[in-house]
């Protein structure tokens, strides 16, 4: 059937990858920017990032349920693996991730975005 | 956080229908593991992690503005002038001076002030400030401050070897005439369980406490050691073993003569004293076998003399070993050649005579001191007539005349009494040892119930004192085997100008009452004795009774009669 009103094509109706990214990307610099890890302060730092990705995004003014993770992986030597399945509406939702490392730790913040 | 997203949405847009679609599984991200990294880790195990939780505070002082002061003195000789005259100008003075003597208050003010200082001149004039006064009086002695100080302590160089908790206890202290050392000599208690226990006397340099000056090695445990009054290098033993041996110093350790044990007493020696005679070579010794034998240094294979200490109180009853009554100490004054003393060890003081011909004259007197062994006995320096003896729990001053009691004696103390001695220069003062490790002053024109000073000098048990000639100085031996030296306060050491007199006043005072005391007894006892005796006649009885029946009846009237009359 023909959707009458394709609110897929009106810009506040999609996820924008690219706009998510970045900025998931300053929110990570604004909190972690230059520390080394630090067992104790990874507490902080998560609800951190975490809190500002969800701030910011909410200031984009969409009608979009948002989902964010963030994981702080401290570079041991260990590997990390994973993967994500969903199952959703291709046109209005989306995701995106976004790895960040500096010399002893990495940060991976995924977002998801699901339209309502 | 307060994330609030207002929203609007189009009615129509209500409700519609999602179109789902699988997104397959997609990658989020992967990390290689990488080995090199892990290597710049190493594992921590265990981890300490401290912890702790507490009130945190500050200290913040906080002082007002302070304002500084300081107080000086100013010297005022002349002063007041205002600015405008010059001081140095003789006349602008004399202007100034004259100018204020116009004034009218001036009058006033002059007349007020002038009666004071008038007063003040006058006193001044009477006394003379810079006159020292009472130059004539004797200078007053300050404060009494009795005090006690250990001065040294001689420890027992073998301790440790036998002792096992300390030393071996030590026996007898004795001073060298010329008062610059002193011998010591230690009897270990359990000789007999210990028989390696070393046997050594020491004599002591009183200036050095880290070694003895000389060694002293006697055949078997020394129990009493004297130093003779004549000659510094000529020493006395008694043994346990009954012996008695002499020491010359100069020959050595060993001792230079002992007496055989067939001839010596048949159980230990328990004193030693020398005696006066020309040669300085006689002593007497005495122990629990309740004999006395008097010995010369030349000859030591046989006593010259011996007494048994038997009182007997007949002159036909002879003194017999059997019951002689054990000698525990022994005491003698070189001024009363032949008389000396004996405390033996059921608490009976003994006086003896040695030129007695009878037994009752060889013992004439005997006085009841204490209920145990008497452990110390010393004739008063200067009082020789008393004499002080030491036993149970007490300390008691006889006096030779009142044969029944003594004439002063000490509240009983907490700890048994191990020894005393008279001071030699301050006439009432003697030094009492306590079982705990305390030296009492007892001075007896200051109070008589309780020790002038108490000082606790050692932990284990004090046993044996001797004093210094010079009265300064005493030598306490205790139960380690250590011996204190201990030095007394000046007011402890001298005696005042009338101390004697008033030590003899309290003498006989005390002494004084004993004999009331005596002599009342002695009466209470005849009186009950002759009621004894007398109430054999027992026909006193009824006409005491009749006499009180017709008291009765008497009174009864008299009574009735006044109630009448009311």
């Amino acid at each position: 059937m023909e959707v009458k009103e394709c609110n897929d094509l009106a810009e506040e109706n999609q996820f924008i990858v690219d706009d998510v990214s970045k900025i998931i990307k300053e929110a990570i610099e604004n909190s972690i920017g230059g520390t080394a890890y630090q067992h104790n302060k990874v507490n902080q730092w998560t609800s951190a990032v975490v809190e500002s990705c969800l701030s910011q995004l909410t200031k984009l003014q969409k009608p979009y349920k948002y989902i964010v993770t963030c994981t702080i992986m401290q570079k041991n030597g260990a590997g990390l693996h994973t993967a994500s399945s969903c199952f959703w509406d291709n046109n209005t939702d989306g995701s995106c991730t976004v790895r960040w490392e500096n010399k002893t730790m990495y940060c991976i913040v995924s977002v998801f975005g699901l339209g309502i | 956080m307060e994330l609030v997203n207002a929203y609007t949405k189009k009615r129509s847009s209500f409700g519609r229908q999602p179109l789902f679609c699988e997104q397959g599984p997609a990658l989020c991200d992967s990390v290689p593991s990488d080995p090199a990294a892990q290597r710049g880790y190493v594992l921590r195990n265990p981890v300490h992690q401290p912890v702790q939780h507490g009130p945190r505070t500050s200290a913040h002082t906080v002082n007002t503005a302070r304002a500084e002061y300081t107080t000086t003195g100013s010297n005022h000789a002349e002063g007041g002038w205002p600015k405008d005259v010059n001081v140095l100008d003789p006349e602008a003075t004399q202007r100034y001076r004259r100018k204020i003597e116009k004034d009218e208050n001036y009058i006033h003010c002059a007349m007020s002030l002038s009666p004071g200082m008038d007063h003040y001149v006058m006193q001044n004039n009477a006394i003379d400030m810079y006159q020292t006064y009472y130059t004539e009086l004797a200078a007053q002695p300050p404060l009494e401050r009795c005090s006690v100080r250990t001065v040294n302590v001689y420890r027992d160089p073998l301790a440790g070897g036998g002792g096992g908790g300390g030393g071996r206890p030590v026996s007898s202290v004795a001073w060298t005439p010329d008062g610059a050392g002193f011998a010591v000599a230690y009897a270990a208690m359990d000789a007999h369980l210990a028989p390696r226990a070393p046997l050594d006397a020491f004599v002591w340099d009183a200036e050095s406490a880290a070694r003895p000056a000389q060694t002293l090695r006697p055949p078997a445990t020394l129990l009493d050691l004297q130093c003779s009054p004549r000659d510094v290098h000529v020493l006395a033993g008694g043994l346990a073993s009954g012996q008695v041996a002499v020491w010359d110093r100069r020959r050595g350790a060993a001792p230079a003569g002992a007496s055989p044990p067939h001839a010596a007493h048949r159980e230990l020696v328990r004193g030693v004293l020398f005696v006066n005679s020309k040669s300085g070579r006689e002593f007497f010794s005495g122990g629990p076998d309740g004999v006395c034998k008097w010995w010369d240094m030349r000859d030591l294979s046989a006593p010259t003399d011996e007494m048994i200490v038997d009182v007997v109180h007949s002159s036909f009853e002879a003194q017999s070993r059997a019951r002689a009554l054990g000698v525990s100490v022994l005491e003698y004054e070189p001024t009363i050649p032949t008389r000396f003393m004996v405390g033996t060890e059921n608490g009976l003081v003994v006086g003896g005579n040695r030129k007695g011909k009878t037994p009752t004259e060889k013992l004439p007197a005997q006085f009841e001191a204490h209920f145990g062994p008497v452990r110390s006995l010393e004739r008063n320096p200067s009082f020789l007539k008393n004499f002080l003896t030491v036993g149970d729990w007490t300390v008691r001053v006889f006096s030779e005349d009142c044969r029944e009691s003594a004439v002063l004696w000490s509240p009983p103390q907490r700890r048994r009494v191990t020894a005393a001695a008279w001071s030699p220069t301050r006439l009432s003062l003697l030094l009492a040892l306590q079982a705990d490790g305390r030296l009492a002053a007892w001075d007896l024109l200051r109070r008589q119930h309780e020790p002038a000073l108490a000082v606790r000098v050692s932990v284990e048990p004090l046993l044996r004192i001797k004093m210094h000639d010079g009265g300064a100085l005493a030598a306490c031996g205790s139960g380690a085997g250590h011996v204190y030296m201990v030095e007394l306060a000046q007011s402890l050491v001298q005696s005042d100008k009338n101390d004697k007199a008033l030590l003899t006043a309290v003498l006989e005072r005390e002494s004084r009452r004993e004999r009331v005391l005596e002599a009342r007894a002695r009466e209470l006892r005849l009186k009950l004795r002759q009621a004894e005796e007398g109430s054999a006649a027992a026909s006193e009885e009824p006409p005491d009774e009749r006499a009180l029946a017709d008291a009765a009846a008497e009174y009864a009237a008299l009574v009735r009669r006044e109630l009448a009359a009311l």
